[in-house]
């Protein structure tokens, strides 16, 4: 059913097998619009092309279909959104265009404003000749004393050719930007200067507002609470051949083929995929480390989390490279929060040891690790922290010296007499009235 | 595969031209470039008297840092020429933004009206700024560029001058924003130790004790008897000292089910030898 009418609106459904290996699954639902020729992408499916198999569920969608106007009821808006927060979720990545869609709806929904319906980004820099809706982004260098952005692309993309609409990203910590648009570039539907009055009115108050500038996203991902991955394309030629085999300068292409490679390998759940393998806690100077359910008061307690990293390459779980990870002992707030510190010797194991509060109560270890980018981590164990026992206070006291020599005195006193009175003598060198009896 | 684009201006006759890539060719360009004529700013202050009036000189632009305050206005001015025309003549651009940036920082662009014959006003009023001007914190300094594009002259960004700008109000972040970073530790303030006194006034009071012992000793010196040793009474008294022992030793390391065990049976034979102690006497 889902077939027929995806033919009915002629789009054309192609289940692929992706070559990189995925955490979540490797199938893959392409979706394409009519206009679109499936030979123009053939460089982005293939890097992901494994093998071609019929496959019922899939784990991935790709949605090149920015200028159809209403999309089959199993992609729906609504069914999109289901399909993210199911169990376990599927991914996708969507491509919008000028044209005013579902899809463009749908895009508001993850915080993400786009410009008037046909304003696509121009940019006259750097000057050149041809469309000045094809734009050559740069990547500029981030300087070092800001903090890092989470490391979807690789390092040193060449420039990234680019043709779309671009979006303002809302300040929802569930974004994460991959390609900014360039500082000089900006929406607009005008073709000549004469137009350039509209831009200032549309700032003006009751304007339609201005989409210019780097604060504007062209491709975007949003990492949905469910572990879901989004990522909204502003335009769907940044995937084709013809990009990626243009040249910026003789004998150098664009970045174009890195840069699907990077954003479908995030999409798809193959990059900044984190994973908890397990975790322990035992007291301190325990030599067989073993696992309680119960501590005292004031004990001193190692926690230890074993975490790992899908790597895309070779498919396996490697450790991680993070140095920011926290635990939180919590008993409704957090009494502690520490670092966990890299164990050394055992890549990928992190572990603290601190001392238990000196409250009793029912304490959890929570490890909830969420950047922007990666997968988020959870992990919660459950202990008791109970009061000392009636033997586990301190003895033996300096300030109890004097009660400790009273009761050993009367100890050694009843000794004393004991012996005294069993075997003392009366000496038989004084003169006179007794004779050989014993001393009363 | 290369793609050629012919040289001519540009038309957006097919709405799907713009999929056609672009050959990048800063060779032979024949369009000439944006530039500016008498670009002159002043700083007014809330009264209207100037603070500051000057023309730009772009040669050695951005060398200047202009500090507006809360209740200041500036103003700026210019005429957009073609750069290589010989009558400088006015030119309306696409594109005539001023550009508010800090590097891998805020960001805010705000378009100027130019008019047709190229004539440009900008006025910033500290008190209503326009909507292009990105929030900043106390002493930041933004770089102010205008960027001029156009689709029949070749566009240029021109540098014009540092700005600094009254702190704005903080822009409040999403509230989940803080759970997406590491968060600052928390550390447990425990109770302080119990204050014991120094063992120097134990060690006083342990002699104080342990005095009664110097006197029972110094009278017993004094009373004429001697202990004479029986084997009536010796196993009693070993067994006794046995039960000590045995006391000690619970007060040291055993448990009550451990030391009454002991404590019973050392208890038959303590008996057993006391009555045959006390029979010999």
């Amino acid at each position: 059913m889902f077939i027929r009418a995806l033919s009915i609106l002629g789009l054309v459904l192609l289940p692929l097998q992706i070559a990189a290996i995925s955490r979540t699954g490797s199938s893959v639902l392409i979706l394409l619009e009519p206009q679109l020729n499936p030979d123009d992408f053939s460089l982005f499916f293939n890097g992901l092309k494994l093998t071609t198999h019929n496959v019922p569920s899939f784990s991935h969608v790709i949605l090149f279909a920015p200028t159809t106007k209403t999309l089959p009821q199993d992609l729906s808006p609504q069914a999109i959104v289901s399909l993210l927060s199911a169990n376990p979720p599927v991914n996708f990545l969507i491509a919008l265009s000028p044209t005013a869609t579902q899809l463009s709806t749908l895009a508001a929904e993850f915080s993400l404003t786009l410009p008037p319906p046909n304003t696509p980004l121009i940019s006259h820099f750097p000057p050149r000749e041809g469309p000045r809706t094809t734009i050559p982004i740069t990547i500029p260098v981030r300087p070092p004393y800001l903090p890092k952005l989470p490391p979807v692309l690789s390092p040193n993309l060449p420039p990234i050719l680019f043709s779309g609409v671009p979006h303002y990203l809302g300040d929802n910590p569930l974004l994460v930007e991959i390609l900014r648009a360039p500082p000089e570039s900006y929406a607009s539907d005008t073709e000549s200067d004469k137009g350039g009055d509209t831009l200032v009115d549309a700032v003006e108050k009751g304007g339609e507002g201005l989409w210019a500038g780097s604060e504007l996203g062209v491709v975007t991902g949003f990492q949905a609470r469910s572990g879901a991955r989004v990522t909204w394309a502003g335009g769907v030629d940044v995937f084709s051949d013809a990009f990626a085999k243009a040249e910026v300068a003789p004998g150098q292409k664009y970045g174009n083929e890195r840069f699907v490679k990077d954003v479908a390998a995030w999409t798809f759940q193959e990059s900044l995929n984190l994973r908890v393998d397990y975790a322990t806690h035992y007291l301190h100077g325990d030599q067989n480390k073993t696992q309680r359910d119960r501590y005292t008061v004031n004990d001193q307690l190692v926690f230890t989390i074993h975490l790992s990293a899908f790597h895309p390459e070779t498919g396996e779980w490697t450790p991680p490279r993070i140095d920011d990870l926290q635990l939180e002992f919590t008993m409704l707030d957090p009494h502690i929060r520490t670092a966990l510190f890299p164990t050394h010797g055992v890549p990928g194991e992190f572990s603290v040891s601190f001392r238990a509060p000196d409250r009793h109560g029912v304490f959890k270890f929570v490890v909830d690790y969420r950047r922007k980018g990666f997968t988020s981590l959870y992990h919660s164990s459950t202990v008791s922290i109970v009061p000392p026992r009636h033997d586990e206070y301190p003895r033996f006291l300096s300030a109890a010296w004097p009660y400790y020599a009273g009761a050993i005195s009367t100890s050694l006193g009843f000794l004393v007499f004991s012996v005294i009175y069993l075997g003392g003598e009366v000496d038989r060198t004084i003169k006179g009235k007794s004779k050989g009896t014993k001393a009363q | 595969m290369i793609w050629q684009v012919p040289r001519e201006l540009p038309r957006f006759a097919n709405k799907y031209a713009h999929r056609n890539p672009l050959l990048l060719s800063a060779v032979g360009l024949v369009n000439a470039k944006l530039g500016l004529k008498s670009p002159k700013y002043s700083l007014l202050s809330h009264d209207g008297s100037v603070i500051k009036a000057e023309a730009l000189d772009l040669a050695s632009a951005p060398s200047e840092t202009l500090t507006a305050g809360t209740s200041d206005t500036l103003k700026l001015s210019f005429t957009v020429i073609d750069d290589e025309s010989t009558d400088d003549q006015g030119v309306q651009p696409h594109q005539a933004f001023l550009r508010f940036w800090q590097e891998g920082g805020v960001e805010g662009i705000q378009p100027v009206k130019v008019s047709s014959s190229g004539k440009a006003k900008f006025e910033l009023n500290v008190r209503r700024p326009p909507p292009g001007i990105p929030a900043t914190t106390h002493g930041a300094i933004l770089n102010v560029d205008l960027i001029l594009g156009s689709f029949t002259y070749v566009s240029s960004t021109v540098p014009l001058f540092k700005l600094r700008l009254p702190p704005s109000l903080p822009v409040a972040p999403h509230p989940e924003e803080v759970i997406y970073h590491p968060k600052p530790a928390i550390y447990h303030t425990f109770k302080s130790e119990q204050r014991t006194p120094p063992p120097t006034i134990s060690l006083v009071f342990v002699v104080i004790a342990l005095s009664p012992w110097v006197l029972l000793f110094s009278l017993l010196s004094k009373l004429p008897i001697h202990i004479a040793p029986s084997s009536a009474t010796a196993p009693f008294i070993a067994l006794l000292v046995a039960f000590e022992g045995l006391i000690v030793w619970y007060w040291v390391d055993l448990r009550l089910g451990q030391v009454l065990t002991y404590g019973a049976v050392l208890a038959v034979f303590t008996a057993a030898a006391g009555k045959r102690a006390l029979a010999s006497i």
